[in-house]
């Protein structure tokens, strides 16, 4: 009997509780979710970002490569070297590891290293002409 | 006892460098000139005019260890390198690269490398070979701020950098690579300058926190980096930033440029622990200019004699007598 009364007013008395706890998990489930979906959106952004740059130093590095192998001057020697630098540094990165404590440091690196050799090949080192975010533009034949 | 002279009119000057043999004194400035002056009897008087090198501010210039180059580092983003003919300069190369301002230049003791820094964090390293041709050896980016100074060591192939991000760096050749070995942290400011002692066992820096760091190269253990302690602080002797610092190479006095326009000198107390040294101010000047002293350089071979230079456009010749 006792028992009984205090479940009625439980629910009564609870009832501000019970709202309010509801009301926490469902805009925590809700938010959640969303954040997901941004978070998805803002890694994807990032990571196409940052593998444009590397992967434009690579194709840089290679196509350079090929242009000098052949040459047996000193001069092409020393910047044959050099390409073969920039290359190993961007081979060695682990592509798959969001997560690499050294992203940042090693990404440095491969961008000075291209630097230097842009100014042994004496060629600029703007390519933000080459880069063109949101898909706009792209190649053209 | 001193001598001051107009440098560089309506503008500032920023550097003062003696040539190696002490013949010679080249100024910077803000008027993108450069000054080569040639003692006269008792004056100073200006022998060239470099002109039309740099299309910004000249921050600093360097000469080679054999005496024949000059190199200036300049707001334009370029070095320039200027072969002495006779009396006269010609620009013999241009080294471009960086992105923004060129903030110094230095020749290593070895006359075959060069280095550069600038306001886009890096530390550029070149290598000149038989042939006058300038390459880019190295790029490095151990900083993450404006790279104010560069300096080498005077006989080993060492480099140290400072920085607006409160560090100095030291590098060394690893590979055919030129990587930062140590960080030095410990300025609560900006490092504006840096000059190792005449053996290259210490180094001295200064800041805008208006302190003097001297630090010196710590034996390592095996297998690790040498790593450098701060074993001296001179603090609260000068009231602003202190611009430039330099070790003198023949008495090991340590002169100091300040932003509250005064010249000062240090002199290290003889019996102090090496590796607690203690320093003590010897000489104060302390409205040496009307304004900040941007630059501070001793006499390669005449003991005592100092030059400095400042915002208003003046150089300022010292000779500093101490007491033993």
């Amino acid at each position: 009997m006792a028992h009984k009364s205090e479940d009625l007013f439980d629910c009564i008395l609870m009832a501000d509780d019970r709202f309010h706890g509801e009301g926490y998990r469902e805009g925590f489930d809700e938010g959640t979710r969303q954040g997901m979906i941004d978070g998805r959106k803002h890694g994807a952004s990032h990571g196409a970002k940052l593998s444009m740059e590397v992967s434009f130093y690579y194709g840089f590095g290679i196509t350079w490569k090929c242009l000098l192998q052949n040459n047996t001057d000193v001069k092409s020697r020393k910047r044959l070297k050099a390409l073969e630098s920039l290359l190993g540094l961007i081979q060695k990165f682990p592509h798959e590891e969001p997560h690499y404590e050294n992203l940042q440091e090693d990404m440095e690196k491969v961008r000075a290293k291209f630097r230097q050799v842009c100014s042994l090949l004496n060629v600029p080192t703007d390519f933000s002409d080459y880069v063109k975010t949101g898909g706009s533009g792209g190649i053209s034949f | 006892m001193w001598l001051k002279f107009n440098a560089h009119p309506d503008s500032r000057c920023w550097y003062v460098a003696w040539n190696p043999k002490g013949t010679l004194l080249a100024s910077c400035g803000g008027d993108r000139a450069i000054r080569i002056w040639g003692k006269e009897g008792d004056s100073w008087e200006c022998k060239t005019v470099l002109q039309d090198g740099h299309q910004r501010t000249v921050r600093k210039v360097a000469w080679s260890p054999c005496g024949n180059y000059l190199a200036s580092a300049s707001f334009d983003a370029t070095t320039c390198i200027w072969k002495k003919k006779n009396d006269d300069f010609e620009c013999l190369t241009v080294l471009e690269g960086h992105e923004n301002e060129v903030k110094c230049v230095a020749w290593a003791p070895s006359g075959n490398l060069l280095a550069t820094c600038s306001r886009d964090k890096s530390v550029w390293i070149w290598e000149v070979d038989e042939e006058d041709e300038y390459e880019c050896v190295s790029v490095v980016n151990s900083h993450t701020q404006d790279v104010k100074h560069v300096v080498w060591h005077p006989t080993q192939e060492l480099l140290a950098s400072c920085s607006y991000d409160n560090n100095v760096c030291v590098y060394k050749e690893e590979d055919d690579d030129w990587e930062c070995r140590a960080t030095l942290e410990g300025h609560t400011a900006t490092v504006w300058g840096l000059t190792f002692d005449p053996s290259g066992q210490r180094l001295a820096s200064c800041s805008d926190d208006r302190t003097v760091k001297i630090w010196k190269e710590c034996q390592p253990e095996e297998g690790t980096d040498a790593a450098w302690k701060c074993v001296c602080t001179l603090s609260g002797f000068h009231g602003r930033t202190v611009y430039d610092i330099a070790w003198c190479p023949l008495t090991g006095a340590l002169a100091t440029a300040c932003g509250d326009d005064g010249v000062r000198v240090f002199k290290e107390d003889e019996t102090a622990d090496p590796d607690q040294p203690v320093f003590s101010l010897s000489a104060h000047v302390p409205k040496a200019h009307t304004q900040d002293v941007n630059c501070i350089a001793w006499h390669p071979k005449e003991a005592g004699l100092l030059v400095s230079c400042s915002d208003n456009g003046e150089i300022a010749v010292w000779n500093y007598q101490s007491e033993v």
